[in-house]
């Protein structure tokens, strides 16, 4: 177990906060809204934690940095994520569909050149040594896990509450929502902003669990990942993504470990290996053309229901 | 800003703003066809880049699966840019058909198509990293320009202006593709027919037009102008790896939506108004304007400056 966790941790780690990325793009999708705008918000929070943790709440090098201030980076990541988000998300929102997917890119790439250029976050070259709260990779998980359960429950909870049925009504058809009274404009700003501050906490967290910020982080590349965890997973429901976040995630390490069997081809091996991204973007292509739905769906759930009830 | 530095700007913004032009062409032509972005374009214009370099002959680098392969024969520059283009534009009826055929075929979601083309793009670009690697690559300066000489100076003491010929020539050709196109489309019945599928899809397959063969067409085209692009590009400044079309294929779409979704006269507009806020601006902010200005427009005007307004259909 020790060792499975000294290669792994650092994988499960990453995996969840996959799935906490996937589930900040889920969010405004909830009002069908397709933002790209989540690598922008985790950029933005893993500036604001390494700048924090490396100027005004500096450790002696090697020391154990406080978890509380961790924690208070994580809120304030949040916080200045989602305000940014009201921001731009009062003029951008009213755009749809494929304008809105553009605008959040546009918004990703002016974040990312800005990085690049100011001395604040340390241009190309980004932030380097960012203290570590805990002694191992894999005791991130003390935070990151808890922080995943924390929202599939709190989703699953909205999408009982009545704003997240208006959430609903207004993925289905926005002029019929509208039409029952459901103001489109303010539900898709709270969407949006909810999401923004989940990136924004992520992004602080991985900071000090990368223990380097740079430019590279917020990039349209993660644009495209997030959204393939959603996709692939299911836009449908929230389990499609965190399952999304979490398999795509570990893909790379299960093709590498089906590259070492001896009776794979060399060839082979070494496209499993090197060719990863390749595959990944074909099991994207097939994806949408075979699930359209992605792989968990709501009928899915609903199947499984009606079949208990009837056992029962 | 002294005469001449504002000059040498115009002629910078103008290089670059006609190649942002040709190859938002691309995008817009199978916009206005089928009502989707097809994010692989930027994939394709790289291909363009590599083919040409693989047509002339030249040898592939220590890294990927064809290390220090290279082709028996080399073309001479002229045909190596062309057979590019048209490899390029054949990569795009295939990406046509993998990726967006059995989409529009169960009448998927325009949002789907969009992931879908997403994911062909890395898929191309990553196959293209396994295959030749990550490394530069340029095409060698003698036999693009063959004997001429590699700049013009026009400098006056105190006063510095050179033209690279390279801007002149992808100048020249961008113009020469964009009257050629406008020919084609607006004069011949290919043209035509085009147009009628772009208006109505389904009327136009009523009255006997084969909407399949002209989206074919339309992704053929498509590929063989960004092919070019990238070639033009790649004369300028080198292949700089397997990537060296995401950001451009990030700034075509800036181009499109300025100009106009599906206008083909707005994407020439819009890439020479981004070439030129280019020019003007500090090199390190240089790639954040085509975003700057996409995020002002989309607010504005999202109809772009020559498009016209959208409707919400009901």
């Amino acid at each position: 177990m020790d060792s499975f966790i000294s290669t792994y941790g650092f994988l499960l780690v990453s995996m969840t906060f996959a799935a906490l990325l996937a589930l900040s793009l889920y969010l405004p999708l909830m009002t069908g809204q397709l933002s790209l705008a989540s690598p922008g918000f985790y950029a933005l929070g893993g500036y604001i934690a390494a700048v924090l943790s490396t100027t005004i709440w500096k450790v002696d090098k090697g020391a154990t940095y406080p978890l509380l201030a961790l924690v208070i980076e994580m809120i304030l990541a949040a916080g200045a994520s989602g305000l940014l988000a009201l921001l731009i998300g009062v003029p951008a929102l009213r755009l749809r569909g494929v304008y809105l997917a553009l605008a959040t890119i546009a918004f990703v790439e002016v974040l990312r050149v800005l990085s690049l250029n100011l001395d604040i976050t340390g241009k190309a070259i980004g932030i380097f040594d960012i203290p570590q709260p805990f002694s191992s990779k894999f005791s991130y998980i003390l935070v990151s896990g808890p922080m995943l359960l924390f929202m599939m429950f709190f989703i699953y909870q909205l999408e009982r509450s009545r704003v997240g049925r208006a959430f609903a009504a207004l993925r289905e058809d926005e002029l019929a929502a509208a039409a029952m009274g459901i103001n489109p404009t303010n539900n898709k700003v709270l969407s949006f902003v909810m999401g923004a501050m989940l990136a924004g906490a992520v992004g602080a967290i991985s900071a000090h669990f990368l223990n380097t910020w740079n430019a590279r982080q917020g990039t349209f590349d993660a644009s495209i990942l997030y959204l393939a965890f959603v996709i692939i997973g299911g836009s449908r429901t929230f389990i499609g993504p965190v399952l999304g976040g979490l398999m795509l995630t570990a893909l790379p390490e299960v093709l590498r470990a089906l590259a070492t069997q001896p009776w794979l081809p060399k060839f082979a091996a070494q496209f499993l290996t090197d060719g990863r991204l390749i595959i990944y973007g074909s099991l994207i292509v097939l994806s949408t053309i075979f699930f359209p739905q992605g792989l968990i769906t709501p009928d899915l759930w609903q199947r499984r229901m009606k079949r208990n009830e009837r056992e029962s | 800003m002294q005469a001449t530095l504002i000059f040498q700007q115009i002629v910078n913004g103008l290089a670059i703003g006609s190649v942002y032009a040709i190859f938002a062409l691309g995008y817009t032509l199978v916009f206005s066809i089928l009502g989707i972005i097809n994010f692989a374009h930027g994939a394709v214009f790289t291909l363009g880049a590599y083919f040409t370099y693989m047509l002339l002959g030249s040898p592939v680098g220590f890294n990927g699966l064809l290390a220090q392969q290279r082709l028996p024969f080399g073309l001479p520059f002229l045909a190596a840019v062309i057979g590019g283009g048209v490899l390029a534009g054949l990569v795009n009826i295939l990406i046509e058909r993998v990726a967006f055929r059995p989409l529009r075929m169960r009448g998927a979601d325009s949002l789907l198509t969009l992931v879908s083309s997403l994911g062909v793009a890395v898929a191309l670009v990553n196959l293209i990293q396994y295959l030749v690697g990550a490394e530069a690559y340029s095409y060698p300066s003698n036999v693009i320009l063959g004997g001429l000489p590699v700049s013009i100076n026009l400098s006056v003491p105190g006063q510095p202006l050179v033209l690279r010929t390279v801007q002149i020539v992808i100048f020249i050709v961008s113009m020469v593709i964009l009257v050629v196109l406008t020919y084609f489309i607006n004069y011949t019945r290919t043209g035509k027919a085009l147009r009628a599928v772009a208006e109505d899809a389904t009327t136009a397959n009523l009255l006997g037009i084969n909407t399949d063969r002209l989206i074919w067409i339309t992704f053929f085209v498509s590929g063989f102008i960004g092919g070019i692009a990238g070639t033009l590009v790649a004369m300028s400044v080198g292949i700089t790896g397997p990537y060296f079309g995401i950001s451009f294929g990030l700034k075509g779409l800036a181009v499109i939506v300025l100009g106009g979704l599906g206008n083909i006269p707005g994407a020439v507009v819009g890439g020479l108004v981004i070439g030129m806020a280019e020019a003007f601006v500090p090199s390190q902010f240089k790639d954040a304007v085509a975003f700057v200005v996409l995020f002002i427009v989309l607010i504005l005007r999202p109809q772009g400056i020559l498009g016209r307004t959208l409707v919400q259909k009901v």
